[in-house]
């Protein structure tokens, strides 16, 4: 069972500057929540960098190829029209719409690969919604979680949270 | 010696981003106040209004399709009239959003914080109505999919690429996705800030829902930074294409008045143009009622002014290149639309409204007092609204109505369809942007926290020259 050590800061430098000094004593399953994002909180928890660029880049070039060989098949190999006889496949005029649509499976690449992939959202029910007080993590305190599957870790990390400066301790356990 | 130096400072320094001592937990409160009061009377009659002019709208849409585009004044020569008019019109406002939250962030403009969610959702209205108009003027809608969007249907032909019409469907709806989803993302930590202050479990469930369980991870905002940074960096390029497209409509066509080179940085100038106007027509009297002049402050209408300003002298610039081709061209068509028809045939009083509204009207803006005043401004910024759309009505109905040949000429007189679709719509954005204020976080709160901590720092940091004066984001940006 999972169970998540929470500790509540007032001051956005406090949270970062603990979770630094968490991970720097060899803390596992380390996370901080904040109303925005912090500045600075990347490195202390050491993040490795996102792959969202490359989502994005991905999306951008499929979508433009696909905008780029939808117009070409469609007007130039499977039903060309002649129009004054100019030719079936125009470069030039299929740009504007291999642009947008390079934009327009970027867009959706990024949003979608965002909320299902990198966030694992829409999800009912996380831990740390236990904590009636962890409200505030949205609002105007800063949170740090220390995940553990060890019931006897939990009081030294209670304590490490206290001693960094935390306010206000407490754990949740994952209902199964 | 000093006291001069000092004066020119405190002359120079810029006017405060967030007003007064800000911290998380007051800008929480002030910012989504206006969601959890109970709904104010004049809240209540504007929407009644909206609801009203909506059924308007409804109205005419149904007669349009029943009945058909004989109910609009539209005739041969003026094929287009009202409807393209109101199309482009509503689409130029609607890039005033993506400007604010994509471009100013690029150029990282921190007065765009308080307003970007606000014009983002303007944007958003306003593409609706656009959206609306090119569906509607196609005549039979349902016959129109197949040749406007690429789907396998039992025809067995595929939409002509080649013309612009198809490339504006492209943009647009690629312009609408994004900017939804640009909004939506800018929406959720906002959505659970309101989902964890809600009191109601109705409220909790509802915005619980629409917030997706976010919980403001450090992991999630490391993605989720770099994943606003990017859309923020295509929807630039973006934006700037959608109008450039619709302006190709025109430009690609043989048409004196239509037919110019300079129609597409001329139109994404006077879309920018009209929707910054559409921004402060609206924000005046949001700020006000809704309490927000803490966070959007005189510094925020004052660089939305300027703004303007410099967006309507790109417009006047296009409006003498037009006039200037004319003439050096020699075409005796092109100067007949733009020394005659215009200025002389029976339009002429919507070519001059248009001059006075987007020549002379902006020059005002020159003045710090006009900047600074929020009556001027906001009359400033409605009768801009109003000259931009007697510029479409000029490019439009003016040009079409007299084209090269006498015996092709006619008159256009809209019918009370056309202006019932016009007003419907006006009536319609209202009511969505009524309900986005009652209903959802109207400024981007969560940044706006950001924000005030950044200035905090800066504040710190540049203690030694500024004592007393807190909050001022100029200041940071020299530290």
């Amino acid at each position: 069972m999972r169970r998540f050590v929470l500790g509540e800061f007032s001051e956005p430098d406090a949270c970062v500057e603990a979770a630094r000094r968490l991970r720097e004593g060899g803390v596992g399953g380390l996370d901080a929540y904040s109303p925005y994002p912090l500045h600075g909180i990347d490195e202390a928890l050491a993040l490795p960098r996102s792959k969202v660029p490359l989502v994005a880049l991905t999306g951008g070039v499929l979508g433009a190829l696909a905008g780029y060989v939808m117009q070409w098949w469609m007007n130039a190999v499977d039903f060309p029209i002649n129009v004054g006889n100019r030719p079936p496949h125009g470069f030039w005029t299929n740009i504007p719409i291999t642009f947008e649509s390079g934009i327009l499976i970027s867009v959706l690449s990024i949003f979608f690969g965002a909320i299902f992939h990198f966030f694992q959202l829409p999800r009912t029910y996380h831990p740390v919604f236990e904590s009636e007080r962890f409200r505030t993590a949205s609002l105007d305190a800063f949170w740090i979680s220390a995940e553990t599957t060890d019931e006897n870790a939990v009081p030294d990390l209670e304590g490490r949270f206290r001693a960094l400066g935390a306010h206000k301790v407490h754990t949740v356990v994952e209902t199964p | 010696m000093a006291e001069p130096a000092i004066e020119a400072r405190t002359a120079l320094r810029p006017l405060a981003l967030i007003e007064g001592r800000q911290d998380d937990g007051t800008l929480n409160k002030t910012l989504n106040a206006y969601i959890w009061q109970r709904p104010q009377r004049g809240w209540l009659a504007l929407t009644l209004l909206g609801l009203a002019g909506t059924g308007l709208l409804l109205t005419a849409v149904t007669i349009t399709v029943a009945v058909g585009i004989g109910t609009w004044g539209n005739n041969i020569p003026v094929a287009w009239a009202f409807a393209i008019t109101n199309f482009v019109w509503w689409i130029g406002i609607g890039h005033a959003g993506t400007l604010i939250s994509a471009i100013l962030l690029l150029f990282q403009q921190k007065w765009r914080t308080s307003i970007n969610r606000f014009a983002e959702a303007m944007t958003l209205f306003a593409v609706l109505q656009a959206a609306l108009f090119p569906v509607l003027h196609t005549g039979r809608p349902w016959f129109a999919i197949y040749w406007l969007f690429p789907y396998p249907s039992t025809n067995a032909i595929w939409p002509q690429f080649k013309s612009p019409l198809m490339w504006d469907v492209f943009a647009v709806s690629t312009y609408f996705i994004t900017s939804l989803l640009f909004w939506y993302l800018g929406l959720i930590p906002d959505l659970a800030s309101l989902r964890d202050s809600s009191t109601s479990r109705r409220a909790r469930v509802t915005y619980g829902i629409f917030a997706l369980g976010w919980r403001g991870s450090a992991r999630h905002w490391h993605h989720y930074k770099i994943a606003y940074l990017i859309l923020a960096g295509l929807a630039t390029p973006l934006v700037l294409s959608v109008h450039t497209i619709v302006s190709w409509d025109f430009a690609v066509s043989i048409l004196p008045g239509w037919h110019t080179t300079i129609f597409p940085p001329y139109f994404v100038a006077g879309a920018v143009f009209s929707g910054f106007a559409m921004v402060l027509t609206l924000i005046i009297p949001a700020r006000r009622f809704m309490r927000l002049k803490h966070v959007v402050t005189p510094r925020h209408l004052e660089a939305m002014a300027k703004v303007m300003l410099c967006t309507g002298l790109i417009v006047d610039y296009g409006y003498l290149m037009e006039h200037f081709i004319a003439w050096y061209s020699g075409n005796v068509y092109e100067q007949w639309v733009f020394f005659n028809t215009r200025p002389k045939g029976p339009y002429s009083w919507a070519y001059y409204l248009q001059m006075f509204c987007n020549v002379v009207v902006p020059q005002v803006f020159w003045l710090k007092w006009a900047r600074r005043n929020v009556g001027v401004l906001w009359v400033g910024a409605v009768l801009i609204n109003v000259g931009m759309w007697f510029e479409r009505f000029n490019i439009i109905v003016t040009s079409l109505h007299r084209d090269f040949i006498p015996s092709n000429w006619a008159m256009y007189y809209p019918t009370w369809v056309d202006l019932s679709l016009l007003g419907g719509t006006l009536c319609f954005f209202g009511l969505l942007f009524l309900l986005f204020l009652k209903f959802l976080p109207a400024i981007a709160v969560s940044e706006v926290k950001e924000l005030n901590h950044e200035l905090h720092l800066g504040e710190a940091g540049i203690s030694l020259h500024t004592p007393k004066e807190p909050l001022h984001a100029g200041e940071l940006e020299s530290t």
